[in-house]
Order: C-alpha cells, then sequence, then structure tokens
C-alpha cells in the first residue's frame, strides 16, 4: 500500500492539475471575497460598478458564520468540479496515457493502487479545503468583517468547510468509478456532470434533503435553513463505499485490453 | 517465494480461447516455454498475439482455456507470480511529467524493489544520459528502451515483450538482441511477440506461429531449415536449351519471371554439382547457380496467407 500511495503521490505532485486546481480555488476564494465586499460596502460597490442596477447580492449577512457559510458553499459546488476533476484525472489519465497496463501485473494488488488513488485525490481535496480556508479567512481580515474571530467561530466555520468537503469528496467518488470504467477522462467528466444536472433537478422538486449528491450544498445551506435529512448524509456514505467497491472489483475483474 | 520444479514449464497455455461476442480473438491455441527458451510469438495484426500475452499476464479472463506461469495458474490477484516477470506490452508509456529516473524508481517501488534496481537497469539499457530527462520528451527510441528497462527492473524470472525491437535503431536492434541472449543465456526466459522475421529468426530458439487465434505451427530454430523449401536457381544465356536439357536430365525446372530455371526437387537441391555438369555438358554452362533457401517472411505468408 506504502508503494502504491508513493506512486500515485508523485504523479499527482508532478501533475498540472496541482496549479489548476489551485488556481480554481484562489478564484474561489477571491469571490467570496467580492461577495463580502459587496455585502460590507453595497454604496462602493455600486459606484465601482461591480453591481448592476439589477443585482441581488445584498442576502449575505457581513458577520464571519455568514463568511464560512459562503465558504462552504463554494466548497460544495466549487468542489464537485475541482475535486471532481483531480478524481478524474487520477483515474483517467492512466487510460488516456496507456500506462494502465504497467499498473495489473505486479506485486502491487490492483486494489493497494486503486484505493491509494482515491487516498491521494481525497489527500489533495483535503489541502485545497484547507488552503481555501486558510486564504478566505486571510481575505475576510482583511476586509474587516465585523466581530470578533474567537476560536468558537474560526472552529464552527473551519468545521463546516470541513465537513462539507469530506461530503463532496464522498460522492466525487463515482467519478473515479465512471473514469475507470469509461477508460479515460470523458466518461468521468460525463458523470460528473450528469449528477450536476440530476442534483439540480431533484433539489428544485424538493428531495433534496435525501438525494445523496445534494447533500453537501444543503449541508452548506446553500438554500438557506433546509438541512439534509440523516438518511441523505447515509446516501453520501453509501455512494463513496460503493463506488470505492465497485472501482475496485471492476479493476481486478475486467477484460484490460487497453 | 513459489518455486517451479526444474521441469516445470515457465509458460503453459492450453487450449485458450478467448471470445468478444461474435470474435474469436483467440480460438484454441496452446503453447509452453521451458525455461531459459526464447520463444516467439509471430502473427499477422489482430492474429491474437496481445490478447494471448494479456490473458498471459491476468489482463484478460479466458473464455475458455488454462493459462500457467511457473506450474501455477495465472489470476489477477497472482501478486506472487507478477514479482517473477516483467512485461511490456504493445506501445511502451511512461508518466510524460516524470523523470526517466523517476518512472523507473516508481517502476521498482511498485514492484517492491529498492532503488539500487532502477539504477541498474539504468545503466543495462544505455538510459544515463537521460535521466533526468522528462519521459514525455524521450524519443520514440528511448521511449522504447524506458519501456524495456522497466520490463528488466529486478532481473525477472520471466519476459514477456510485445514488440521488443519497436521503435529502435539498427544499433538499437542488435543491442537488444544481445542483451535478450546474455538473460537468456543466464536462465532467464523469455516470450516475446514480434512482426520483424529477420529478427525473430536471428533471437528465437523456438517460434510459434499464429494465425487467426490459432497456432498454426511451432518451430524450434533449430529445426528451421526443415520447415523451409529450397529451390536450386540456375541462369544461362541460352535458357530454353538449358530447360530442355534439364527435362531430358529428369529435372522438373520451372521458369520464373526473372528468367531464371527454378528447381525444388530434393536431388537438384542436394547435388546442384550435377546439374552443372549436365549443363555444361549441353553447351550452356550457367551463369549463376545457388541453392536458395526460404526466408522466414516467406514461410511465414506461406503457412499463414493461404
Amino acid at each position: 500500500m506504502r508503494a502504491a500511495w508513493y506512486a500515485e503521490w508523485l504523479k499527482l505532485r508532478r501533475s498540472r492539475l496541482i496549479w489548476m486546481t489551485l488556481l480554481a480555488v484562489t478564484v474561489g476564494a477571491a469571490a467570496a471575497g467580492l461577495f463580502m465586499f459587496i455585502s460590507l460596502h453595497p454604496g462602493k460597490a455600486r459606484d465601482l460598478g461591480l453591481l448592476g442596477a439589477k443585482a441581488q447580492l445584498a442576502t449575505l449577512d457581513p458577520t464571519w458564520p455568514s463568511y464560512f457559510g459562503l465558504l462552504a458553499q463554494i466548497t460544495a459546488v466549487g468542489g464537485v468540479l475541482f475535486f471532481g476533476m483531480t478524481m478524474v484525472w487520477v483515474f483517467g489519465r492512466e487510460f488516456a496515457g496507456h500506462t494502465v497496463k504497467d499498473l495489473l501485473a505486479l506485486p502491487t494488488s490492483r486494489a493497494a493502487t486503486v484505493t491509494a488513488k482515491f487516498a491521494a485525490a481525497t489527500g489533495w481535496s483535503l489541502a485545497l479545503t484547507g488552503y481555501l480556508s486558510a486564504a478566505g479567512t486571510g481575505i475576510g481580515l482583511l476586509l474587516g468583517i465585523p466581530g470578533p474571530l474567537s476560536g468558537q467561530v474560526l472552529a464552527d466555520g473551519g468545521m463546516k468547510v470541513a465537513v462539507t468537503a469530506l461530503l463532496t469528496i464522498a460522492i466525487t467518488t463515482l467519478f473515479g468509478f465512471g473514469a475507470s470504467t469509461g477508460r479515460g477522462y470523458l466518461s468521468g467528466v460525463g458523470v460528473l456532470f450528469a449528477i450536476l444536472f440530476t442534483a439540480q433537478i431533484v433539489a428544485a422538486l424538493g428531495y433534496g434533503a435525501w438525494f445523496p449528491f445534494a447533500v453537501p450544498a444543503l449541508h452548506a445551506g446553500i438554500t438557506g435553513d433546509q438541512s439534509p435529512a440523516p438518511a441523505g448524509y447515509v446516501g453520501v456514505a453509501a455512494v463513496a463505499a460503493g463506488s470505492i467497491w465497485l472501482t475496485i472489483r471492476w479493476w481486478q475483474r475486467a477484460d484490460h485490453t487497453r | 517465494m513459489m518455486t517451479a520444479a526444474a521441469d516445470t514449464p515457465v509458460v503453459q497455455v492450453h487450449d485458450l480461447v478467448k471470445h468478444y461476442g461474435a470474435v474469436k480473438a483467440v480460438d484454441g491455441a496452446s503453447l509452453t516455454v521451458a525455461p531459459g527458451e526464447i520463444y516467439a510469438l509471430l502473427g499477422l495484426n489482430g492474429a491474437g498475439k496481445t490478447t494471448m500475452i494479456r490473458t498471459l499476464l491476468g489482463m484478460i479472463k479466458p473464455t475458455a482455456g488454462r493459462v500457467s506461469l511457473f506450474g501455477a495458474r495465472v489470476s489477477s490477484g497472482a501478486q506472487g507470480l507478477w514479482a517473477r516477470v516483467g512485461y511490456l506490452v504493445e506501445t511502451p508509456a511512461g508518466y510524460p511529467e516524470l523523470t526517466v529516473a523517476e518512472n523507473l524508481a516508481l517502476t521498482a517501488r511498485l514492484k517492491h524493489l529498492p532503488a539500487a534496481a532502477a539504477q541498474q537497469v539504468t545503466g543495462r539499457l544505455g538510459l544515463e544520459p537521460y535521466a533526468h530527462r522528462r519521459s514525455g520528451d524521450l524519443s520514440l527510441g528511448n521511449q522504447q528502451r524506458l519501456g524495456l528497462a522497466k520490463a528488466l527492473i529486478g532481473s525477472p524470472e520471466l519476459l514477456v515483450l510485445d514488440e521488443p525491437a519497436n521503435g529502435l535503431d539498427p544499433a538499437g536492434v542488435t543491442e537488444i538482441r544481445h542483451l535478450l541472449k546474455d538473460l537468456a543465456a543466464q536462465g532467464t526466459t523469455i516470450l516475446l511477440s514480434s512482426h520483424i522475421l529477420a529478427e525473430v529468426a536471428k533471437l528465437a530458439t523456438r517460434i510459434g506461429i499464429i494465425h487467426a487465434g490459432r497456432m498454426v505451427t511451432e518451430i524450434a530454430a533449430h529445426d528451421l531449415s526443415d520447415h523451409v523449401t529450397r529451390t536450386l536457381r540456375v541462369r544461362c544465356h541460352d535458357h530454353d536449351t538449358a530447360e530442355r536439357s534439364l527435362r531430358q536430365g529428369g529435372y522438373e525446372p520451372r521458369s520464373d519471371v526473372d528468367g531464371s530455371l527454378a528447381m525444388t526437387a530434393d536431388e537438384a537441391v542436394r547435388h546442384p554439382d550435377k546439374v552443372a555438369t549436365l549443363l555444361v555438358e549441353a553447351g550452356c554452362p550457367p551463369l549463376h547457380l545457388a541453392v536458395e533457401e526460404e526466408d522466414l517472411e516467406s514461410l511465414f505468408l506461406r503457412l499463414t496467407v493461404s
């Protein structure tokens, strides 16, 4: 397992994906800062042309808990893309680069390789979450968000972002399965978009609280007060466990003809 | 580590069948490779070579039949077996963002070998000048060397190489041939597939010709001469007189498009001196007289295309 982890982490560390996702998360942190700036100074924002005449962005409270809620929402929505792309890349690249065949008949088992891939993608996604939280907090301090940034506020906010990240990472495991069975990036990205659209539709129909793929956004408070149902959280865990198990089984049992 | 008795075949494929729906990729092929052999699989594109190799490596499940390495049945989870096998399947593929040294170090780690194993093959395959170059920037020939180096890491007992000479220049082909012969002399068993027939003829100790998923024939390299056709080819100034004289002498010459007379009868091939004497006495001494041996390419085409 250590060998597989070494291999996956080395590949990820040297990839352009690291810089692309860092850039994307930086943009996410900047967007959170922009929204908070508008909330803090709506008049100034309008004068600077940051707000159109019909803009309705004043719903964000200029408080630290509200700001951390926004960071959590960025983690839930953006995370499906950033964490999801990491998951798709980690699996899809082996098929796109024809390197998968070199991982199939080794003393390191296929189960260890697949587990290490999920672990590497999870590790990087958590690192991105840490970066978003740190950068977001720094921007919040620069903006001078009212109220003390107490340890409790920081811990609560950080916990909300971290749990949202874990829920989001859990559902992206399905993209790893998609990229494996489809033998490339395209199928993984296809699953990603299918999930994004389905979650929107199911949430609009009012069943989001039970739908695992809508749970991270609801947990982050994207719809205000509506929280996910306990069954929704169980569903997220089931999606993660099922996706990991199915991916391992697929790597072990499929005919690898490419 | 599992050990096999000295007389246990390293590779054993028995009645292997692999169907993809109506497509019969392999259709009842069998082969056995003994320790220290260099066995070459020859076949046209789509003959079933790569399917057979992937099945040997546990990448494809057979529809029917049995595949064993070192006497143990192959399965995808046979980690004990894979520690004894090095392979290069189809085109070599390294991680383009990693250097040659990192690609090899990564393979060594996945094979549970020390880093020194990677350094050893770097030297053996002449990759030292490229050790710190990203593999994505390598020429095709050096990518092939990298693929071979990954297969050779840890001095495996069995090497399975799909087209090992692909992309190499003539000097590289010779170098790899010598390397593989040295490894075989030290006891490494090698199963390779190739379409470079001349190279196979120089390298293999046994050749299996596969066509449409079936093993057409197996030939030991030292028996190759028994399988190839020999032809006595004669050219004279007076072609018609020479042909008439040969027929009167009991031969059955065939006129070829290049103007020569060709004879495949055993008597003619074994005693070209008698043919020469006959032609001289008939007043049309030969300008050219030679026994030509069918090359492996012609043999291969004769056995498969028909």
